[in-house]
C-alpha cells in the first residue's frame, strides 16, 4: 500500500482522489493546493508517490514535477491532465513522470495505476 | 431530452398539468412504446390505419409490424428503422401520455404542429428534435454563431447528461452584450482560440451541477462548489480541447476562476445557453475569440 500526496487546486477532485485511494487501502498522508505547496509537502513527508495535476495557479504540476524529480529521481509522480491534454504529456514524460491519469475519475484506471507503481 | 422540451410546451399551452408531466416522467421508465405509436408520430401511418392494425393484432396470432406489411401500409425497412426508435425518449413520452389517457395520439399530434408553429421550426428540424441525438437537438437552440460554438455547446450538454443529469434540457440560446449572476464558475483556454466558458447561476441553482458532481451535499453556492463546478467546466473544456487537437488545433486550459458574489458579465455579443435542470436554469455562458469580462 502506498503513502500517497495528493497535489491539486481543486478540492473536489482532492476529495475524489482521497476517497478512491483511502477506500482501496492507500494512505494520503497529505494533500496541496499548488505546486509550491506540494514540493514543500513532499520535502517534508516523502511520500512515495505524487498525484499532481498539471494545471494550477503559483507553481504549476510541470514546474513542481520537475523539482520533485530533481530532489528525489525514484519517486513516482503520477500527473493528473484534463483531456486535451496531449502536448504537454508528452513535455511531462520527458520530464520523467511516470504515469497519467484523466479527469473526470475513472476509479479502476485510479487503482490499476497506483498498484502499477506501488 | 424533446420529452422534457416538448412536456414544458405542453404546460405552458394549458395541454398538460405540472402535476401530470412529473407523473408521465415517473412512468417513462416503464413503458414500452408501441410500433404503430412511432408509425404515426413519423407519419409513416395514418392513426386511423395504426388503430386498425392494432384491432386486427387482437384477434391474429401477429405483430403489429408484420401486420402493416401485409396490409400495405410499412415496409419491412421501415419496421425496421421503427422498431429502432422504440428505446427513444420522445417516443416513449408519448407512448406514457396515450397510456395513462392523458392525451390522444390525435391531441399529441395537433399540440406538436402548434409547438412546430410557435418556435417555427422546419419539418427537418422536427425530425432532429425528435431523433434523440443531442447533437442535432442542441444545434436548433442555438443562435447563429461559429461551427465552433455549436461544438463547444454540443460537448457540454452531451457531458452534462453524462455526468450530472440526464433529464437536463435546454431552451433558446441567445447572444447577449451583458448579463448578470448571483455565482459564476469559468475557465479561460488559450492558444489558437481564446475560449472562455464557464456556468453562471442564480440563488443556489448551481448546486444542480455542484452536488452530483461532487457527489456532495452543498447547501449553498460558496467557494467549494463553485470549485465543483469549475472542475466540471475544466472536464467539459478538456473533451473539447481534445476534439481540436485532432485537427491540429492547439488549446492549452488555464486554471477555473470562481465569483461567489453577484456578478455582471460583459462582453460583446457572447453566448448564453440556458439549461433546465430539475427547477433550476443555469447559464452555460461562452465567447470564442472574443473578451469577456467579470466585475
Amino acid at each position: 500500500m502506498a503513502k500517497v500526496l495528493i497535489v491539486d487546486d481543486s478540492r473536489t477532485s482532492r476529495k475524489i482522489l482521497r476517497g478512491i485511494l483511502e477506500e482501496n487501502g492507500h494512505e494520503v498522508v497529505d494533500e496541496a493546493v499548488d505546486g509550491q505547496d506540494g514540493v514543500k509537502k513532499f520535502q517534508a513527508l516523502k511520500p512515495d508517490v505524487v498525484t499532481m495535476d498539471i494545471t494550477m495557479p503559483v507553481l504549476d504540476g510541470m514546474e513542481a514535477l520537475k523539482m520533485i524529480k530533481a530532489l528525489s529521481a525514484d519517486t513516482k509522480v503520477i500527473m493528473v491532465t484534463a483531456a486535451g491534454q496531449k502536448g504537454k504529456m508528452i513535455d511531462c514524460i520527458k520530464l520523467g513522470a511516470d504515469e497519467f491519469l484523466t479527469k473526470p475519475f475513472d476509479k479502476e484506471e485510479i487503482i490499476s495505476v497506483i498498484n502499477k507503481l506501488s | 431530452m424533446f420529452d422534457h422540451i416538448f412536456g414544458k410546451y405542453l404546460v405552458q399551452a394549458g395541454k398538460l398539468t405540472q402535476d401530470s408531466l412529473e407523473e408521465v416522467i415517473k412512468y417513462e421508465s416503464s413503458v414500452r412504446v408501441k410500433l404503430g405509436t412511432i408509425a404515426v408520430a413519423e407519419k409513416l401511418m395514418t392513426d386511423k390505419q395504426a388503430e386498425e392494425v392494432n384491432q386486427l393484432q387482437a384477434v391474429m396470432d401477429k405483430r403489429f409490424g408484420d401486420i402493416a406489411v401485409e396490409k400495405g401500409y410499412l415496409t419491412d425497412d421501415q419496421v425496421g428503422q421503427l422498431l429502432k426508435k422504440q428505446g427513444n425518449a420522445y417516443m416513449i413520452f408519448v407512448q406514457t401520455l396515450i397510456d395513462h389517457n392523458i392525451m390522444t395520439m390525435d391531441e399529441v399530434e395537433a399540440s406538436l404542429k402548434d409547438y412546430q408553429e410557435t418556435q417555427g421550426f422546419t419539418e427537418s428540424d422536427m425530425r432532429d428534435l425528435m431523433s434523440g441525438d443531442i447533437e442535432r437537438i442542441v444545434r436548433l437552440f442555438l443562435p447563429a454563431n461559429t461551427e465552433l460554438h455549436d461544438r463547444l455547446c454540443g460537448v457540454a450538454i452531451r457531458t452534462l447528461i453524462r455526468l450530472i443529469n440526464s433529464s437536463a434540457y435546454v431552451s433558446k440560446a441567445f447572444l447577449t452584450d451583458r448579463i448578470d449572476a448571483d455565482n459564476f464558475a469559468m475557465q479561460a483556454m488559450k492558444g489558437d482560440h481564446a475560449i472562455v466558458s464557464g456556468f453562471a447561476g442564480c440563488g443556489n441553482s448551481l448546486l444542480a451541477i455542484a452536488n452530483p458532481f461532487a457527489e456532495e451535499e452543498f447547501d449553498t453556492v460558496d467557494l467549494d462548489a463553485l470549485d465543483a463546478v469549475g472542475e466540471f467546466t475544466n472536464c467539459i473544456n478538456g473533451l473539447f480541447a481534445s476534439e481540436l487537437s485532432k485537427e491540429n488545433v492547439d488549446e492549452d486550459m488555464l486554471p477555473p476562476e470562481f465569483y461567489d458574489h453577484p456578478v455582471s458579465i460583459s462582453g460583446k455579443q457572447f453566448c448564453v445557453f440556458p439549461i433546465h435542470i430539475d427547477c433550476n436554469v443555469i447559464n452555460f455562458i461562452m465567447t470564442i475569440d472574443s473578451e469577456l469580462t467579470v466585475q
